[in-house]
């Protein structure tokens, strides 16, 4: 098993070498997450303005800041670009290349993008929390509810990832992966409680993103951050869900792959 | 001269008309990009629903304003999609690729040249449709009547807001002659555009300075609608200036781009 996983390590290792190519890059993707938090940061408060205490859906002021902008961060922990990339690779034809490879494209996939998240995690996350914290008051989480947040946030990488993989594997069936990629990130964004928290939402709106396995990419870890769970039974049930559902997509990833590479087919030249 | 304009509109016609037709040819493809910007405007307008679930005005602002607001901001934005998005390639790969060249080459000015590839943007006509719905919906709940000068005015100020969003858009895609790709800086500015559907009162008041004198995305619906419907003129009196003074800059940082630019080997 250990050998089998070292295989991959070299595309973990030459992803972060490609990825510090471009230093810039994180501060144009720090500036837009920011402007991104920014937007639903300041809308939430104009709203929670004014109510001391406990407002709408149980959250204070401090509350909803923290939930909106750690939701951003997470947002983007989980754009590790496989979207992107894989669908250019199919388009391209060079997944073709990847099929000589004594590895799994798929694994491959989920190695080489693991160094992006933890570059985004420390050159993006930790500056925007920062900048945010100088600018609006926080709340504190307990350094329990913290341990559970990066277990959580562990899993969210991964539906993140399974989820970025389907979207891309749809460029084997259209040439606008565009289209797709800007539908996938809004569906995503909205359903996962990034926009608007799932306690905020009406009650059959809050029941069908409770059902969907985007709460547990952002929703899911925030409730945890927060503390917003009823004793060890809920926050483990919550974790759980987050499982079964990474379980659940990784076997819908192997098994989708496998059937498009039955059906591959690419140009020569 | 009006040779050189009729000469430009005619071009501008006929390449419009070519780029109609590549959307025939890419039905699906039109279809996924008009659909996915349905979904992304529904949305929007589903978290302003939501964000007025819990209280009846944000930042002064009631929540058929705010839709009219959000409405508004679609129209200067659809108008430079449906002519200008061909700069996201130039940002994104006709520096880095050397490919660049093929624009100075014709006889017609370079900036007209790299545009005119994709006239007519299907995107930006859903923007329009979806921005001109809104507003007439909400501006009827709000049983809107603008004066005459205010209808005079309307187009002019759907006009500048489109020029802001364009010369911003030209600028930051001129970076890559410096920088050979400047995607990541357009996806920042395109960002930061985003704010221009809120009200501006929300923001933090560094934001608020950013967006006016900065990034000047309060003028493309800020300010517009707070005139239209309030009557106040506040600063729409900076807004010509404002708008020629963006685009004064952009074109000037594109023109010394072209100037620079030299091809790669090979």
């Amino acid at each position: 098993m250990t050998a089998r996983l070292r295989r991959y390590t070299p595309f973990a290792t030459s992803g972060l070498q490609s990825l510090l190519q471009y230093r810039s890059m994180f501060a144009m993707t720090a500036m837009t997450a920011a402007a991104g938090a920014a937007v639903t940061v300041f809308l939430w408060r104009a709203v929670y303005e004014g109510t001391p205490g406990r407002g709408p859906g149980g959250f204070t002021v401090s509350d909803i800041t923290t939930y909106l902008l750690v939701a951003q961060i997470l947002q983007v922990l989980h754009t590790n670009r496989v979207d992107d990339e894989v669908a250019a690779e199919v388009y391209r034809g060079d997944v073709a290349v990847m099929l000589v490879r004594p590895v799994s494209y798929p694994v491959m996939r989920f190695f080489a993008c693991l160094p992006v998240v933890g570059a985004n995690a420390v050159l993006v996350g930790l500056p925007v929390l920062g900048l945010f914290a100088l600018l609006v008051p926080l709340s504190v989480p307990r350094p329990a509810d913290v341990l559970l947040f990066a277990v959580s946030t562990a899993l969210s990488v991964l539906l993140a990832f399974c989820v970025n993989l389907l979207t891309g594997m749809t460029g084997f069936l259209t040439t606008n992966t565009w289209g797709v990629r800007m539908v996938k990130q809004s569906v995503v964004a909205f359903f996962a409680g990034q926009l608007v928290p799932i306690a905020l939402m009406p009650g059959p709106l809050a029941a069908v993103a409770k059902a969907l396995p985007f709460r547990g990419m952002v929703d899911g870890p925030l409730t945890l951050l927060l503390g917003r769970y009823d004793g060890w039974t809920d926050a483990a049930g919550l974790l759980a869900q987050q499982v079964g559902w990474a379980a659940a997509l990784s076997l819908l990833c192997a098994v989708l792959w496998r059937a498009a590479m039955g059906r591959l087919e690419v140009l020569g030249g | 001269m009006t040779r050189t304009v009729t000469r430009y509109l005619g071009l501008a016609w006929f390449l419009g008309g070519v780029g109609l037709h590549r959307l025939a040819a890419y039905r699906t493809d039109f279809v996924l990009g008009a659909g996915a910007f349905l979904v992304r405007v529904g949305i929007q307008t589903a978290v302003v629903g939501l964000v007025f679930r819990q209280v009846p005005a944000v930042g002064g602002w009631s929540y058929h304003e705010v839709l009219f607001l959000l409405g508004f901001s679609l129209l200067p934005r659809g108008l430079d999609h449906l002519f200008t998005d061909q700069l996201w390639e130039l940002g994104r790969k006709l520096v880095q690729r050397g490919e660049f060249y093929r624009y100075l080459v014709r006889p017609v000015d370079p900036l007209f040249s790299l545009l005119s590839e994709r006239f007519f943007h299907p995107d930006g006509l859903g923007e329009l449709v979806v921005g001109a719905a809104l507003v007439g919906y909400a501006g009827s709940e709000l049983g809107l009547t603008l004066s005459p000068v205010q209808w005079a005015l309307a187009p002019l100020l759907v006009l500048c807001g489109a020029l802001l969003h364009t010369s911003v858009k030209l600028l930051f895609a001129s970076l890559s002659f410096w920088t050979v790709t400047s995607m990541p800086a357009m996806y920042a500015a395109n960002q930061v555009s985003e704010f221009s559907a809120y009200p501006l009162d929300i923001y933090h008041p560094s934001l608020k300075a950013l967006l006016t004198w900065v990034l000047p995305f309060a003028f493309t619906a800020y300010v517009p609608c707070s005139y239209l419907l309030t009557g106040t003129t506040g600063l729409l009196g900076w807004l010509p200036v404002v708008t020629a003074g963006a685009l004064a800059l952009a074109l000037s940082v594109w023109r010394r781009g072209v100037n620079r630019y030299e091809m790669t080997g090979s």
